[in-house]
């Protein structure tokens, strides 16, 4: 692993004006030294931000969520607002990674997290999002575990996180701190899509700092359900998750949040799917018909078509039991621990 | 069977290094680490703790399963320089005054462990999740958070056979608690 | 000849019994060494660069900015190495290795992650920050055969890997009901948890070579590794202590360990080389892809009267490996007419190597699933089926079984399971939203066993002390060694010392094929016996504790020796004749029985699947297995094998596949997280009965092996029990989401 400077970060605005070139922060830092050492990032300073005071999660007047940026992955998932007002997230959350990745892992990084694509991680393979113009070894490749929805000729890669498939069911703001001040953006348009710049990931400047996600107010009266289906049972990637949300009026949608991961480029919310509900009995042929709407545009490669009838069951089954409010213990068991 | 060949490690010689202060095992420390040294090679290369193992060097196995404040982390994703301050568990801590652990006591016990390679990172999961109420108690709710330590050798049932063991005996004493948690 | 010293080994008192393991204190504490983490004075890190292609040429290799990073001290590579010679790479002369190229033998580039460089620095960071920065440039050639799965070549005939009885192509001919299916297995990792390593350390200016290896043949490395560096056996020695499993990819050496040695002499300072996982998944061995094809013919009451196995399995450019698939086949059931025949075909790839159960269990798949095939086609129970074609002796050689009970196995494991609440109509048992499926198949592997030497020591201080050059790669066979001592000596198993896994010992097997237990026990057990001699002789001599007693009339007890009346302790005995210890060697070998019995295990798994067909996912949730294996020497690490194989087998039918890019052959999920193998979450409820049949036949321990048997079957009870619940026969390993979505 090549070598860099490290320093630590000691106030936000130190770490925001750090704007040397290939800086990289470190927080949980699952992500960055997994690429670090396989050669894929190469920062040549690493600004730990750990000591930052970024951990407080904290309900606004208006009834929102402020998560600082540093609030860990289990920390997030077992905390009381989030358990009694985003169930959604907690289980999103807990169904990814390793109990001990999750200790580690922090709001922001998991927001930055890399994707999963074999030849973005094998510095051998060609691969435009890390070597801009150099190919796609995946679209003709072993792209089993790639996008269906949000792909381009340049790059299909999947965004691999589950916490950012609840958070897209639920909206949100992040917060952004740079040299020249704070920012905020919508968190549906901060992740990129790949077009014909998959290197550029995000919404995200040089030197910039994620300090805090802020969650829209919650649904009331809202049933959930976070699906992740994968080949084992635990401590795998989606191969198709979806986040839902659903305010019944009797059998009548009322209000619905849909979002898909492991199939799309970006943390995949469903907005047509969701207008379609509104409305409609809660059964299922409203959401086989949601389904096809999120999945209309879906396109396959030689090994991911099994993606587009994948997603298709996890959307109708996460509909369904966030209609009921009630889950499987089989379920449950699996995707949120 | 204790093996001898165990001996003196090397502090390397690298071009920068930087000095780390923190509490390993119960004891506080003070080392000259390259910045980019992660700890666990820090464990295993520099202080010959081998006990803590490596079998992915990403993320993907649970083997390098420490205590980081009380915390199960992965020591292969963690800069050891990240640990200034933090208190370090490893399996050679586990053991009090010659005196194993009740999670050890109850592996040996339950033939938790074949190869013993997977065994120290199951150890120190099994411990930090004994110490965690936020974490069900059933078979279900263990065998998911045990989850991020793979065992290839497949004494799956046995491992959690001890941790639920360990769970009854309440001489699992919670004053055990590492680390600021 | 007095028999006193004899155990009964009707009625053992520490063999068969519950025994925690000896070195377990040395596992749960983080001492016990395992090669990786091993130190010695001045030693150096190498870490190897590997090929990014799979097929071409080495044009150059860039080693300035790689050389120019700080603490490297020197990078080899083909045109900086040693000259060395390959090993006659023999099973019978004790030296086979597992790849007999050499490290940078030539230029060419046979499979991805071929090593073409071995960086050597100061610090582990050092090493493989300077290997990162090795730039090889390749001429990268079209045409490289990237899977047995992905072309129809048929490979080359291998004559002696077949066998053939009666007629069966006429048999299956005129068969009343006929099975004619195809089975693929992909290629599966090991993925023990302990990478491979060496530590290599040249003594005596160079004469002397020292080599830590993670391996399960101290001695077949060390005369490999004789033969690669031309020097004298005895001045070579190789240890293993402790390893982190190996499930057959560490029977026989690798390149990298000559690569690491090579290093240590040229630099003259010692060299430790721990592979990375991803050149362990790429050069370290698996488990080759397979095709079979099964015929069976059977009459209308189900004995079948044809079995028609061809198997094809891969191997690489460098090596032939053969992994015969058919090898259980003529002996699995009472049929008249049967043949098995292997090829292999030669892929881009690492070369594969003996993988747990090597071969058969890719047979048993494809046969066990087929003879599902046959009893749903007949409408029959496929457990009848299989007690109705039960060969009472074995069909093969004609002998007699030594102990065969695997009709007990089935009913028992049958009756635990619960098979009778099946409903055979497809899909016809649900719960909520998922459909339960249950399948079963019978297991086998062969019992075999070695020539194998030990040494017992009786110690004034009151301790033994049993040295045996085998090793333990978790299987338990320090305690086993502890428990036969304790057995013939009376003595506590606390006061024993074994010692294993080293070349200066008396010479033991290697640990696999599940041969170590029948091989061990009987060696050590005649080492203990000699020492027991020697320890009368002394008691019986002028001044001892028994002078003058007939040596015959002295028995063990309790770690003294008795005449029936008075037991004097063996440090006593000892103490009193001024000596500090007493040496018994031992040796022992098969024998006449091998010509006179047919040596098998058998056994059965019983199989219940949850699939939630809406949502795609298939879950193992429950396996009960019945297992003869003689006697289980210490019966928790010997239930703790089958339920491991269990356990593999979950992995091999539901998820693990080594993913070759079709253009190139490249390996691309090597890597724990890519390769998925079962997690905690994965275990299945598991049941394991060992049944208690000793087999003196086979050795005096009464045991047969018990590390493959559980991973056999498996697979096929799984794909049965997804048929029962779908309807749909899955042929092909792993049965992915893909397929399961494919079927409904
Ligand atoms: C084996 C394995 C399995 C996993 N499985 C899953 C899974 O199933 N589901 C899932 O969702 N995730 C999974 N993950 C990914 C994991 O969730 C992420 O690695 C983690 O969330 C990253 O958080 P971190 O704090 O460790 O980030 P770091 O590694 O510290 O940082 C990641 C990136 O974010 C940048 N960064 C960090 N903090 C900030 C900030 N405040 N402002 C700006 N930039 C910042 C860093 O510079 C870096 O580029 C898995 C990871 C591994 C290794
Ligand atoms: S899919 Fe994207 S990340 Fe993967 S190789 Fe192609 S460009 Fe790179
Ligand atoms: S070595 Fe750290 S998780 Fe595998
Ligand atoms: S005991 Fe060998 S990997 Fe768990």
């Amino acid at each position: 692993m090549r070598t860099f400077a490290y320093s630590r970060a000691d106030s936000v605005d130190h770490a925001a004006h750090r704007t040397m070139p290939d800086t990289a922060f470190v927080a949980g830092g699952t992500t960055l030294l997994d690429l670090i050492k396989l050669d894929v990032l190469k920062p040549e300073n690493v600004v730990d931000i750990n000591a930052l005071p970024l951990k407080r999660v904290e309900r606004l007047n208006d009834g929102r969520l402020k998560i600082g940026a540093l609030v860990t992955n289990t920390d997030l998932a077992h905390h009381p607002e989030v358990k009694s007002h985003y169930p959604v997230l907690s289980e999103a959350l807990l169904a990814g990674a390793s109990t001990q990745l999750r200790n580690m892992a922090t709001t922001a990084g998991n927001v930055m997290q890399r994707t999963r694509c074999p030849y973005y991680r094998d510095p051998a393979a060609k691969c435009n999002r890390r070597e801009p113009g150099s190919g796609c070894d995946a679209m003709d490749g072993i792209n089993r575990m790639h996008a269906v929805l949000g792909g381009s000729d340049a790059c299909i890669a999947v965004h691999p996180s589950d916490m950012c498939v609840g958070i897209a069911a639920i909206g949100a703001t992040l917060t952004l701190q740079g040299p020249d001040g704070e920012r905020e953006v919508d968190f549906a348009d901060f992740h990129r899509l790949p077009g014909d710049t998959p290197h550029i990931e995000h919404d995200l400047a040089d030197g910039e700092l994620i300090t805090a996600i802020t969650l829209d107010a919650p649904l009331e009266n809202a049933g959930s359900h976070y699906l992740k289906l994968r080949d084992r049972a635990s401590y795998e990637f989606a191969l198709a998750s979806c986040a839902a949300q659903l305010v019944l009026d009797g059998d009548t949608i009322r209000e619905a949040r849909l979002a898909l991961g492991g199939v799309a480029t970006k943390p995949w919310r469903c907005s047509d799917a969701e207008a379609a509900l509104v409305g409609q009995t809660a059964d299922k042929t409203s959401f086989e018909r949601a389904a096809d709407i999120a999945l209309k545009d879906a396109q396959a490669r030689e090994h991911n078509g099994y993606k587009i009838p994948l997603a298709r069951q996890a959307i109708v089954r996460a509909l369904r039991n966030a209609a009921r409010g009630d889950k499987p213990a089989s379920e449950t068991q699996e995707s949120q621990a | 069977m204790d093996d001898s060949v165990h001996s003196r490690p090397r502090v390397p010689e690298t071009l920068g290094t930087q000095t780390l202060n923190f509490t390993l095992n119960g004891e506080p420390r003070t080392l000259e680490v390259a910045p980019n040294a992660v700890l666990l090679d820090v464990l295993r290369e520099q202080l010959g703790l081998g006990g803590t193992k490596k079998g992915c060097d990403h993320g993907q196995c649970g083997a390098c399963t420490v205590h980081v404040d009380g915390q199960a982390m992965n020591s292969c994703l963690r800069l050891a320089v990240m640990c200034e301050g933090q208190q370090v568990t490893t399996v050679e801590g586990l053991a009090r005054d010659g005196e194993l652990h009740p999670v050890q006591q109850n592996f040996l016990e339950c033939d938790a462990y074949q190869c013993g390679y997977c065994t120290p990172g199951q150890m120190m999961s099994a411990t930090a999740l004994l110490n965690d109420e936020r974490i069900g108690t059933d078979d279900a709710s263990v065998k998911e958070a045990m989850s991020g330590n793979i065992c290839r050798c497949g004494a799956y049932k046995n491992i959690v056979e001890a941790i639920q063991r360990s769970r009854a005996q309440l001489g699992y004493d919670a004053t055990r608690k590492e680390g600021a948690a | 000849m007095n028999d006193m010293t004899r155990p009964d080994f009707d009625k053992p008192r520490v063999v068969g019994q519950r025994t925690p393991r000896i070195d377990g204190e040395f596992k749960l504490t983080g001492r016990a060494g395992y090669t990786g983490e091993l130190h010695v004075d001045g030693m150096l890190y190498g870490y190897p660069v590997p090929a990014t292609i799979a097929n071409g040429v080495l044009e150059s290799l860039d080693l300035d900015a790689a050389r120019a990073m700080p603490g490297v001290v020197d990078i080899f590579h083909h045109g900086h190495f040693e000259a060395l010679h390959r090993s006659p790479n023999s099973m019978a002369h004790g030296d086979m290795v597992n790849e007999v190229r050499l490290p940078f033998e030539d230029e060419r580039i046979y499979y991805h992650g071929q090593y073409v460089a071995l960086v050597v620095a100061e610090t582990f960071e050092q090493a493989r920050a300077a290997a990162q920065r090795v730039v090889a440039r390749y001429r990268e050639e079209r045409g490289a055969v990237v899977s047995l799965l992905q072309t129809e070549a048929e490979g080359t005939l291998q004559e002696s890997a077949g066998s053939t009885r009666g007629d069966p192509e006429a048999a299956f001919g005129g068969a009343e009901v006929k099975v004619d299916s195809t089975y693929h297995i992909a290629a599966e990792s090991h993925l023990q948890m302990e990478m491979h390593a060496t530590l290599a350390e040249w003594r005596d200016a160079g004469k002397r070579l020292v080599v830590h290896e993670s391996t399960q043949g101290v001695f077949f490395q060390r005369n490999a590794m004789a033969r690669v560096f031309g020097l004298a056996q005895e001045n070579l020695e190789v240890i293993s202590h402790y390893i982190g499993s190996g499930f057959g990819n560490k029977l026989f050496m690798w390149p990298h360990s000559v690569a690491t040695a090579v290093a240590a002499r040229m630099i003259g300072r010692p060299v430790k080389v721990v592979l990375p996982r991803q050149q362990d998944m790429t050069s370290g061995g698996n488990r080759p892809a397979s095709r079979q094809r099964i015929r069976l013919g059977a009459d209308r009451s189900g004995k079948l009267t044809s079995v028609i196995h061809d198997s094809t399995t891969e191997t690489s450019l460098v090596h032939q490996y053969v992994d015969t698939c058919g090898s259980a086949t003529p002996s699995f059931y009472a049929c008249d007419n049967v043949s098995t025949s292997q090829r292999v075909l030669e892929v881009n790839h690492g070369t594969p190597c003996p993988m747990r159960a090597p071969g058969e269990v890719s047979g048993i798949f494809a046969l066990e699933t087929a003879m599902d095939e046959l009893a749903v086609a007949l409408e029959m129970d496929p457990v009848e089926l299989r007690l109705k074609n039960n060969a009472e002796q074995d069909p093969a050689s004609g002998l007699p079984w030594s102990s065969k009970h695997l009709d007990e196995c089935l009913t028992s494991a049958a009756k635990r399971f619960g098979w009778e609440q099946r409903n055979p109509a497809i899909g016809s048992m649900r719960d909520g939203d998922e459909i339960i499926g249950y399948g079963m198949a019978s297991c086998t592997w062969s019992a075999g066993r070695q020539p194998c030497e030990a040494r017992v020591e009786l110690r004034a201080d009151g301790s033994l002390f049993a040295a045996c050059g085998t090793q333990d790669i978790g299987t338990g066979t320090y305690t086993i060694v502890a428990q036969a001592v304790a057995e013939l000596t009376g003595a506590e198993l606390s006061r024993i010392e074994v010692k294993l896994g080293e070349t200066s010992l008396p010479a033991g097997p290697l640990s696999g094929g599940s041969m170590a237990t029948a091989t061990v026990l009987p060696a050590v057990a005649a080492a203990a016996r000699d020492a027991l001699d020697a320890i009368k002789e002394v008691a019986v001599g002028s001044g001892g504790a028994f002078e003058g007693s007939d040596p015959d009339s002295l028995a063990a007890q309790a770690g003294g020796l008795t005449d029936g009346e008075r037991r004097v302790s063996f440090e006593e005995i000892l103490e009193t004749s001024k000596l500090s210890s007493v040496n018994g060697q031992g040796s022992a070998a098969p024998g006449d029985e091998r010509s006179e019995y047919a040596f098998r295990s058998f056994g059965a798994h019983f199989v219940e699947v949850r699939i939630d067909p809406e949502i795609s996912r298939v879950r193992v949730t429950r396996v009960v297995s019945s297992i003869d294996i003689g006697r289980a020497i210490n019966p928790p690490t010997a239930r703790n094998q089958v339920e491991g194989g269990i356990v593999m087998g979950v992995g091999m039918g539901l998820l693990e596949k080594l993913d070759y890019d079709p253009r190139d052959a490249r390996l691309i999920n090597a890597n724990v997280a890519d390769y998925i193998v079962p997690t905690h979450a994965d275990a299945p409820e598991i049941d394991v009965e060992l049944l208690d049949y000793p087999d003196f036949k086979h050795n005096e321990f009464g045991g047969r092996g018990v590390g493959e048997i559980g991973l056999t079957g498996v697979a096929s009870a799984i794909a049965n029990a997804i048929y029962h619940a779908t309807g749909k026969r899955h042929r092909d390993l792993p049965i992915t989401i893909e397929a399961l979505l494919a079927s409904s």
